[in-house]
């Protein structure tokens, strides 16, 4: 019944049953850890990977059919991580909403007295620096891009929250999420409708993927200081 | 097993390239009921909640759901309702596991703007446990792709089942499990029902129930 043409090598047919099993071992390595970690944030990376491994499994059967597969998967993937940082993201509003000094970390200061830095440079510089990552970022663009440019955001937030001013950086990177979402869905479409477009289509597709890479990593920062906090 | 034997008189057959949807009674009046219910969730109301009085006080705490929130559910949950539609009437069954895992992510976006923080974190955990189970979903309809070359649920009943074909199907039984949240996973699923807005809740518990009788007889259809 199943019709494998002629000219497929033998090596490919008998790498099938490998991947599948690599895929699952991966996912049950996933799963093991997930087990083990407590925080978060540890959990949320490592379900993207078990999620990684359905991919593994799905590009095993490697037909043109399992091809058109893979995207709707890695789009539902896709869509479950953001979905789940949406509702993180949620509750760190509701958790700052209810109590607005818990987002200040409960640290003591080092200096026995009362003790202000009055510099210029302090409130200036990260600011600055935050600044020329971000623009380094974007003129990188795609995901190396979009892991400078989150570099850059979580700079500015690690820097604004030592001043003991509100980080309100939340509201907006759920913005950003959306936004690159429809510049990656247009490049695409576009890609298929006006191929002779696929420089712009391309170049969409590539901020697309450095807005969302971004807004994860700043995603990251944020979380991360939660979870130190709770030390 | 023939899905004649399983589902009634054949109705018809909805032939898109590829993909031949089959009509039969049992599909068409899952598919209708589910419509009827999507129809009455977009025209009703939420209900308010009422929570039992603290201990110092005498007046009970009530529970409203706000104008941007009420939105925000009453789109969520037609969607919810729609893609449940779906799974009862597609015969592909890698259709079948995307509205699987649409309903899945739908659950969670109906809960997402609640503002009980235990309700968002029965929610993230269901997320995490839907999102671990699309392993053994898509792994699953995969499998039987690889041994039998056909998605089409039409063909897939007429053959005789395979080891490989029972493996897949055995996945694809945990992935379902896992991203209805029914099984081993419930409690967070449960707690997740714990918000004022009764009809838009209503949706998470009926898309599941629908979607499990579906994948009884898919799983019949292609085991036997």
């Amino acid at each position: 019944m199943v019709f494998i043409p002629p000219f497929v090598p033998e090596t490919f047919l008998t790498m099938y049953m490998p991947a599948i099993y690599a895929g699952l071992i991966v996912g049950f390595i996933g799963t093991m850890a997930i087990a083990m970690k407590r925080e978060e944030i540890h959990i949320l990376i490592l379900t993207d990977l078990v999620g990684l491994a359905m991919i593994f499994v799905v590009s095993a059967v490697g037909t043109d059919l399992a091809e058109a597969l893979i995207l709707p998967g890695l789009v539902v993937e896709l869509a479950e991580t953001l979905a789940i940082s949406e509702i993180l993201i949620t509750r760190e509003m509701r958790k700052i909403e209810q109590d607005p000094r818990a987002n200040l970390t409960r640290s003591s200061s080092m200096f026995p007295q009362a003790f202000s830095l009055d510099m210029e440079i302090m409130t200036t510089a990260p600011n600055f620096i935050a600044l020329v990552l971000i623009g380094y970022g974007i003129f990188l663009t795609g995901f190396t891009g979009g892991a400078v440019a989150g570099g850059g955001i979580v700079l500015y937030a690690i820097s604004k929250k030592a001043r003991g001013l509100p980080v309100l950086l939340l509201d907006g990177i759920a913005g950003v999420s959306g936004i690159s979402w429809c510049l990656w869905i247009i490049g695409f479409l576009l890609f298929f409708v006006a191929p002779q477009f696929w420089v712009l289509s391309l170049f969409l597709a590539a901020c697309g993927l450095l807005l969302k890479v971004a807004s994860k990593v700043g995603l990251i920062g944020l979380l991360m200081r939660e979870d130190i906090d709770k030390e | 097993m023939d899905f004649v034997t399983l589902g009634g008189n054949l109705l018809g057959t909805i032939p898109l390239g590829d993909i031949v949807l089959y009509v039969n009674p049992f599909n068409l009046f899952l598919f209708a009921v589910l419509l009827g219910f999507t129809v009455l969730i977009a025209v009703s109301k939420p209900e308010t909640q009422v929570e039992a009085a603290k201990f110092n006080t005498l007046d009970n705490a009530q529970v409203k759901v706000d104008e941007k929130e009420f939105r925000q559910r009453r789109f969520l949950s037609i969607i919810c309702g729609l893609a449940s539609a779906g799974a009862m009437i597609t015969g592909d069954l890698f259709n079948f596991t995307l509205f699987m895992a649409l309903v899945g992510i739908l659950n969670i976006g109906i809960v997402s703007a609640v503002k009980q923080t235990s309700v968002l974190n029965s929610a993230f955990n269901y997320g995490l446990i839907a999102m671990m189970c699309s392993l053994p979903l898509f792994g699953g309809a995969s499998i039987i792709l690889a041994s039998t070359g056909t998605l089409s649920l039409a063909v897939l009943s007429q053959m005789p089942a395979s080891p490989m074909v029972v493996f897949g199907a055995i996945l694809m039984l945990i992935g379902i499990l896992g991203e209805s949240g029914v099984a081993p996973f419930f409690a967070s699923k449960a707690e997740m029902f714990r918000t004022p807005g009764s009809p838009f809740i209503v949706i998470i518990h009926l898309s599941s129930l629908f979607i499990i009788v579906r994948a009884v007889e898919i799983l019949l259809l292609v085991l036997w």
